[in-house]
């Protein structure tokens, strides 16, 4: 932020400098420079647009060839708008408007002009201040706010610290919501606020409306099924019968649940869920690699008149293990439905302190320009 | 194509695609019947849009705005709606055929993509702002397509040396016109005026929507009211370019060539910001 900090202050102390100078003060007013800078900023975002921003230098390389495209990760073209030169030619740009403005006013104090053409006067003075408060905005934003995503993913009962909020939050339930025909509906986590040992809640934060506790903006980021459970598993079952092995047919099992295998005489019950199956074999154990569904795996044990026949974890798209043959029956994962009530979810965190500004800026350029507009038209009509 | 409006938007295709030639057989023949057929045909698909856009809306339960198949049929439909609020300008009368031509190619180009019908919006375009958003930014744009044609016709115009900044011809010849086809588009003076006041009232509707409205609803969504998002960038280069036609315009009193060859890079630009997500990607690549 100092960094930050010392830029803006440089900008506006030679911002002010150049203003004093009246010689500058008139280049920068003139309409041909106005228009140059204006042609400028527009032509270097059109570079950024077309370049495409912050993207590994290997892409640039792809898209330009290895000549090119090295250049351009190494020109800043590849971050255009954080580059020297486009704050350079932004800077001028705001420059050159308030400098207008500046003559604007000493123009509208002096003139004895009434009526409409006062109107658009004022109206073209208010958007050109305006468009100055919206940059201020921006650097005020740049300067003192952050934007930031919440470095993991957070389920039921996790805590997470909120940055430079003073406050944590709580995760009650995190959990992705469908509609009737099963279209996707929203992304809704549900939090407690902790600050100072108080919890306060539950608050609901879902995509268009974040949660704003002393000035910083929780923001629904991002959500994934939970990756150690499943609303059901669909397996595909095989006996293997006396006289050879049965048709394969599909069986649909709620996870956690008991259910019945064709003969009648077995039955199959989903115990354990991991969306990124890993096995540790120091400790004989299974666990999650990741969070992600790269690896899904479910633990099925069968059994009958309640002894177990067998466990087996059962890979989606694997074939049946390998001594299947000599038990009752051969189970194939084929699919699973995610469990969407209990996910995990992911925060971002923003403090915009220049936002009021942008939107007053803007409020303020729209009325302004159109009552510049409103009142050349009118006037052009009546003449 | 799915779904009952369907048959609306299609009806409409049709006349625009008739209105297009009919507007064509005009533009050479100069029958004032032809210009009267150009506008019924054009204002039979503009009823037959509005329709179809009234059953998406009833079917969907949302204005239908929300991926490119939908945006540019309405976008079309707005742009057909500017053509016929000139219709009645004598002085105009090449130009108000011109809008079954736009707006079919904006169907064309809208018959691409897929048109299903989505009732249930994804978590983030499911805010009031999509409709104040979209639908001022799309009646801005349409304004600017009328200022594009105006424009064109504006540079044909002055080509053959007619009319000019002064205005001295209002209406060009109509049956037995035997002048240079350039001479047939219309006063330069008056396209020009034409151009001038689409993008008069073009430029706030897309201030406000496209980059006011925008900017509070991505503070909404996205906790940042700019993100440096090529469709963003896109429409701030776009409004640079009508920034710049107005102060040429307005301040210096540039007439004629320049300022109309600036109208044309701008819609072109905003052609470019419609359709740019779609190969750009971005924040607002949704469809």
């Amino acid at each position: 932020m100092q960094d930050n900090l010392a830029a803006v202050g440089l900008f506006v102390v030679s911002g002010a400098v150049a203003l004093s100078i009246p010689a500058v003060r008139a280049r920068l007013s003139s309409m041909r420079t106005g228009v140059a800078l204006l042609a400028v900023v527009a032509a270097l975002s059109m570079l950024g647009v077309l370049i495409g921003q912050d993207l590994p230098v290997e892409s640039y390389s792809a898209r330009f060839g290895p000549v090119v495209g090295p250049f351009v990760a190494r020109s800043g073209l590849a971050s255009v708008f954080g580059t020297w030169y486009f704050l350079a030619a932004a800077w001028a740009l705001t420059l050159s408007v308030l400098s207008c403005s500046l003559g604007r006013i000493l123009r509208l104090a002096r003139s004895g002009r009434r009526g409409s053409v006062r109107a658009a006067a004022l109206g073209s003075l208010v958007t050109h201040l305006s468009l100055a408060a919206v940059v201020a905005g921006g650097v005020v934003t740049a300067t003192l706010g952050f934007r930031r995503a919440d470095g993991r993913f957070l389920a039921a009962g996790h805590t997470t610290e909120v940055p430079e909020g003073g406050f944590a939050l709580e995760v009650i339930e995190a959990s992705t919501e469908f509609d009737e025909s099963g279209a996707l509906k929203d992304y809704v986590s549900i939090v407690n606020v902790i600050e100072n040992g108080e919890s306060e809640g539950p608050h609901r934060i879902e995509v268009n409306h974040p949660l704003t506790v002393n000035g910083v903006s929780v923001y629904q980021y991002e959500m994934l099924p939970s990756p150690d459970s499943v609303e059901s598993v669909l397996l595909g079952v095989v006996l293997n019968l006396p006289d050879g092995a049965s048709d394969p047919v599909e069986l649909l099992v709620p996870f956690g649940e008991e259910k019945e295998l064709p003969d009648g005489g077995l039955r199959v019950k989903p115990l354990e869920f991991l969306s990124d199956f890993t096995y540790d074999i120091d400790s004989s154990t299974a666990g999650l690699r990741s969070i992600w569904h790269d690896n899904p795996a479910v633990l099925v044990r069968v059994s009958a008149a309640d002894e177990t026949v067998f466990e087996r974890w059962l890979f989606v798209g694997a074939r049946a293990h390998a001594d299947d043959e000599d038990l009752p029956c051969r189970l194939y994962f084929l699919d699973y439905e995610p469990d969407f009530r209990n996910g995990l979810t992911r925060f971002e965190y923003s403090r915009q302190p220049g936002t009021p500004l942008v939107f007053g800026g803007l409020a303020a350029l729209s009325v302004g320009m159109c009552v510049v507009l409103w009142t050349k038209m009118s006037r052009r009509e009546g003449s | 194509m799915n779904g009952p409006d369907a048959v609306f938007f299609w009806a409409a295709f049709a006349c625009y695609l008739a209105g297009t030639v009919v507007a064509s057989l005009y533009a050479g023949l100069r029958r004032p019947g032809l210009r009267r057929a150009s506008l019924a045909l054009t204002a039979l698909g503009f009823a037959a849009s509005t329709v179809g856009l009234i059953v998406r809306t009833a079917l969907s339960g949302h204005l239908p705005v929300t991926n490119l198949y939908e945006y540019l049929t309405f976008f079309a439909w707005a742009i057909v709606a500017g053509f016929l609020l000139l219709w009645k300008r004598e002085d105009l009368r090449l130009m108000t055929v011109f809008g079954a031509p736009v707006a079919f190619a904006m169907m064309v180009v809208a018959s691409l993509f897929p048109s299903d019908i989505e009732q249930q919006l994804i978590p983030a375009l499911q805010s009031h702002w999509l409709t104040i958003h979209v639908t001022l930014a799309v009646l801005g744009e349409a304004a600017f397509a009328v200022a594009f044609v105006s424009s064109i016709l504006q540079l044909v115009a002055g080509r053959g040396g007619t009319g000019g900044a002064s205005g001295a011809r209002t209406a060009g010849p109509e049956r037995g016109a035997t002048g240079r086809p350039a001479a047939r588009m219309g006063d330069p003076a008056r396209l020009d005026e034409i151009t001038y006041k689409a993008i008069g009232v073009g430029f706030p509707l897309f201030t406000v929507g496209a980059l006011f409205a925008g900017a509070v609803w991505a503070q909404r969504a996205w906790g940042s009211a700019w993100s440096w998002d090529p469709k963003e960038t896109s429409s701030l280069i776009v409004w640079l370019v009508y920034a710049i036609y107005l102060h040429v315009r307005l301040v210096r009193g540039w007439r004629g060539r320049g300022p109309a060859v600036l109208s044309i890079v701008g819609f072109a630009l905003t052609f470019f910001t419609i359709l740019g997500s779609r190969i750009l990607g971005g924040l607002h690549s949704y469809g």
